[in-house]
């Protein structure tokens, strides 16, 4: 039994902790104002209730960086496993390691957003996804969970810096995947005109538009210097920088659908619903080029 | 772009048309089609569905795979479609030259925009033109009009804007950009898509990749490099637990007879010489030679084994005891025989029917040259001889796979992926915005107008620009 797994396993309740702290947390906020039954003091119960709302916010975001913390211990100790093994640090080696890593940027990713822009309510959703990584990877069977040496070919410093960027920019996505999902939620609200109390933390339609768009900026570039190494991997590796393997090709075919996306933006009528149901479709394709394309096509792809 | 400002600064490019159909009109509708965004979206999104086509058939098989997994009809489709080799269709390789000829008329069509605006800017604008941006404030303020003027200045200029002021009889108006390299590095970007297509097509045309089969011990010749390769040694290194960890050929280039390099290669890790790439491709188990076999010589009669002889490759060897002398001197690993030219060869790579040939030399009186089979045993019999020999085991010989490869666009792609990701990550780290203060002189103090834009980011620029404002607001306090 290897010692990570365990640490893997506390980094998925604790994450599970976070996600439900965080839509308590949107519950128990209360909107700026709020119609209270006559006879009350206003006052008092708005500000209990906002007190307790901030105070389960800040429990939220303690779960969730101490989980980070968590999850970092959990990919470091892999990676001394990995070497002990297979002579290779890169704790995203396999298929649950890549999971795991790529839960690690989603959480770091969102607790950076959370120090920067102060919004909590981002966390219901983006914490989930990085829950749902999470969760998935512990769900694969066991032998994909170990620390199996590599095949020669992958055993490489490549796949430090190869394998890690792009699973930063596939975090990068979810992140704008899950802020998709948020501005569709908030925007049946707005278009209701009910202001339910469930809304009231999230911020404007505009703020999560555009937090989309920073998170895809942020995954374009990433994924593209991802695919460039992969490259420059492959002819090392293979003598051939393109070989259209279904891998490669995948993640090109994510790549164009992101570049259309930021050149839309730049034409009318491309932001709010439009880039938000396209965020989520472009997050879609990449959980298809990360597993599907692993699982389903893996007749074609020699590693999978 | 939706932004008003581009509008303004893209006045050129808008610029009044002569009327009537022209050639100049003609040729100005071909530009604004092939810069559109409509069109490079449009070749994203088909590029991008065309090529999921490859990963789900399988691309370069043999007919028969398809015919038997898609039926014939569907077959026929594909070769007309070009679906069993979909990325090197003329219509997939158009769809890539027309991304590229898209890239460069908008790069024509918009960069001497922004190239202008990096040189010079539009200090002056009006009233109106400030109070319609999206970031926009007024502050009345108690000072005097070159106080402020100063002041705004140098916190521009302390937030890292460039500066420039312009004094009008009564008015100031003072401009602020930043991060100009922001869209420098879009357009960076768009060029670079033309050069990794350029260096691409340089290596399909001018570059080769074949496939060797190599033997330790033996010497090569390479005609493209006209020089040879010798195979000093090839050898698998193991993981505690069996599997390989790695597997490694001493290579020694000899050029005009001359020994001149060896390196010991290695997955990841290639031989270069004259600009011929030798990959670690693969291994196996070689189809026309073995290391050694292992014989059983048994007499006929009794059909009792009265020998075990292990034979070396083409190394002739006398058995203890008995009047006999053995040679392995051909190997085939899967054994057919070719009746029109009356050759043995070996059918396929794999080792399905390995046979031996022997030379067998008994008492200087019976000489033969039977092939003996490894899975039938009692195939033949050699007339006159006393014996009859069983192949009972063999250790295969290594052969080591080498991709041998030349690419001569390979140094223009990796420039073009650099200008890629230079660009990609100036033009998404950097946003580019301008800020506008009017200050105008009232009655008691100045009123000043600020306005700004951003290219992109608006949520960042919304709380700099805020932070600004406090900051005027301070400073005028204060
Ligand atoms: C071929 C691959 C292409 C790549 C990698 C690429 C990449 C980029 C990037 C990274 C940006 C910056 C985005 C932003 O600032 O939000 C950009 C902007 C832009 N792209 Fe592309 N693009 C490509 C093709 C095209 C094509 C074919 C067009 C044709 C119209 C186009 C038109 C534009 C325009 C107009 C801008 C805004 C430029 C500016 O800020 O001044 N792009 N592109």
């Amino acid at each position: 039994m290897m010692r990570s797994l365990f640490l893997f396993d506390m980094t998925f309740w604790l994450y599970l902790a976070a996600l439900g702290l965080y839509v308590a947390y949107l519950f128990a906020k209360r909107p700026a104002m709020q119609m209270v039954p006559a006879g009350h003091p206003i006052e008092d119960l708005e500000e209990r209730d906002g007190a307790w709302a901030t105070q389960l916010g800040q429990v939220a975001t303690l779960v969730t960086v101490f989980g980070w913390v968590l999850n970092t211990v959990a990919l470091t100790t892999r990676a001394f496993e990995r070497m002990e093994h297979s002579g290779t640090f890169a704790p995203w080696s396999n298929q649950f390691e890549a999971m795991a890593y790529v839960s690690w940027a989603i959480i770091l990713g969102y607790v950076l957003l959370e120090f920067r822009y102060r919004i909590k309510a981002v966390g219901a959703f983006v914490v989930g996804i990085g829950f749902i990584a999470m969760g998935a990877a512990s769900l694969l069977p066991y032998r994909y969970q170990t620390a199996e040496p590599l095949v020669p070919a992958l055993n490489s410093y490549w796949i430090y810096i190869h394998v890690s960027v792009t699973l930063t920019s596939y975090a990068a996505f979810a992140m704008a995947g899950g802020l998709g999902l948020m501005y569709l939620f908030k925007e049946r609200v707005v278009n209701r005109g009910s202001q339910s109390r469930f809304y009231a933390a999230f911020p404007d339609l505009e703020t999560i538009d555009e937090l989309g768009y920073k998170a895809i900026m942020l995954g374009f570039p990433l994924l593209a210097f991802g695919i460039i190494l992969g490259a420059m991997w492959a002819n090392y590796a293979w003598g051939g920088y393109w070989s259209w393997d279904p891998k490669e090709t995948w993640s090109l075919i994510v790549w164009l659908i992101y570049g259309a996306y930021i050149h839309a933006r730049m034409t009318r009528g491309w932001e709010g619903h439009k880039a938000a149901i396209y965020a989520i479709f472009g997050f879609l394709m990449v959980i298809f080029c990360f597993w599907g394309v692993n699982f389903l096509l893996s007749g074609l792809h020699a590693y999978a | 772009m939706n932004d008003k400002p581009d509008a303004a600064s893209d006045v050129s490019a808008s610029a009044p048309r002569t009327s009537g159909l022209g050639w100049e009109e003609f040729s100005l509708e071909v530009v604004d089609f092939f810069a559109s965004i409509k069109l490079a979206m449009f070749l994203f999104i088909v590029l991008a569905m065309t090529a999921t086509i490859g990963t789900v058939i399988q691309q370069g098989e043999r007919p028969e795979t398809y015919v038997q997994e898609y039926g014939e009809e569907a077959y026929r489709w594909f070769l007309r479609l070009g679906f069993t080799d979909v990325y090197h269709t003329w219509w997939f390789t158009s769809l890539l030259g027309l991304l590229c000829v898209n890239s460069l008329t908008c790069f024509h069509k918009r960069f001497p925009s922004v190239w202008r605006s990096m040189r010079q800017d539009k200090v002056s604008v009006s009233l109106a033109f400030i109070q319609g941006m999206k970031q926009q404030t007024t502050l009345s303020l108690n000072q005097s009009r070159d106080a402020v003027a100063e002041r705004l200045v140098k916190l521009f200029a302390e937030k890292g804007y460039r500066v420039l002021a312009k004094s009008d009889p009564g008015e100031v108006t003072v401009y602020a950009t930043k991060g100009i390299m922001g869209r420098v590095g879009a357009h960076v970007a768009h060029l670079s898509a033309t050069v990794i297509v350029l260096g691409g097509l340089l290596g399909s045309y001018y570059g080769f990749q074949e496939f060797g089969v190599c033997l330790e011990g033996q010497t090569y010749h390479i005609p493209r490099g006209n020089f040879d390769l010798r195979v000093d040694k090839f050898w698998i290194d193991y993981h505690e637990n069996g599997s390989v960890k790695s597997y490694n050929s001493t290579l020694t280039v000899i050029d005009q007879g001359t020994p001149t390099t060896t390196k010991t290669i290695t997955v990841n890790d290639p031989l270069v010489y004259k600009g011929i790439w030798f990959y670690q491709s693969s291994y196996g188990d070689a189809w026309d030679q073995i290391e050694a076999a292992r014989i059983n010589v048994k007499e006929k009669g009794s059909d009792k084994i009265i020998a075990t002889v292990d034979l070396e490759w083409n190394k002739e060897k006398a058995v203890d005891g008995l009047p006999l002398k053995m040679k392995m001197t051909d190997f085939v690993a899967d054994f057919a025989f070719n009746s029109t030219e009356k050759k043995v060869f070996s059918k396929t790579a794999e080792h399905a029917n390995p046979a031996i040939r022997l030379a067998v030399d008994e008492r200087s009186s019976v000489q033969s040259t039977p092939w003996v089979f490894y899975h039938y045993p009692d195939l033949f019999e050699i007339k006159d001889s006393a014996y009859q020999f069983e192949f009972i085991g063999y250790q295969p010989k290594k052969f080591t796979g080498l991709q041998i490869a030349r690419n001569p666009g390979i140094n223009m792609v990796w420039i073009g992926c650099t200008m890629l990701v230079v660009g990609m990550t100036l033009s998404s780290l950097i946003y580019h915005r301008r800020l506008w203060a009017k200050i105008i002189p009232g009655e008691s103090g100045i009123t000043l107008h600020l306005g700004g834009t951003t290219h992109k980011s608006q949520i960042d620029f919304q709380k700099e620009f805020r932070k600004l404002t406090e900051k005027i607001h301070a400073q005028a306090q204060s």
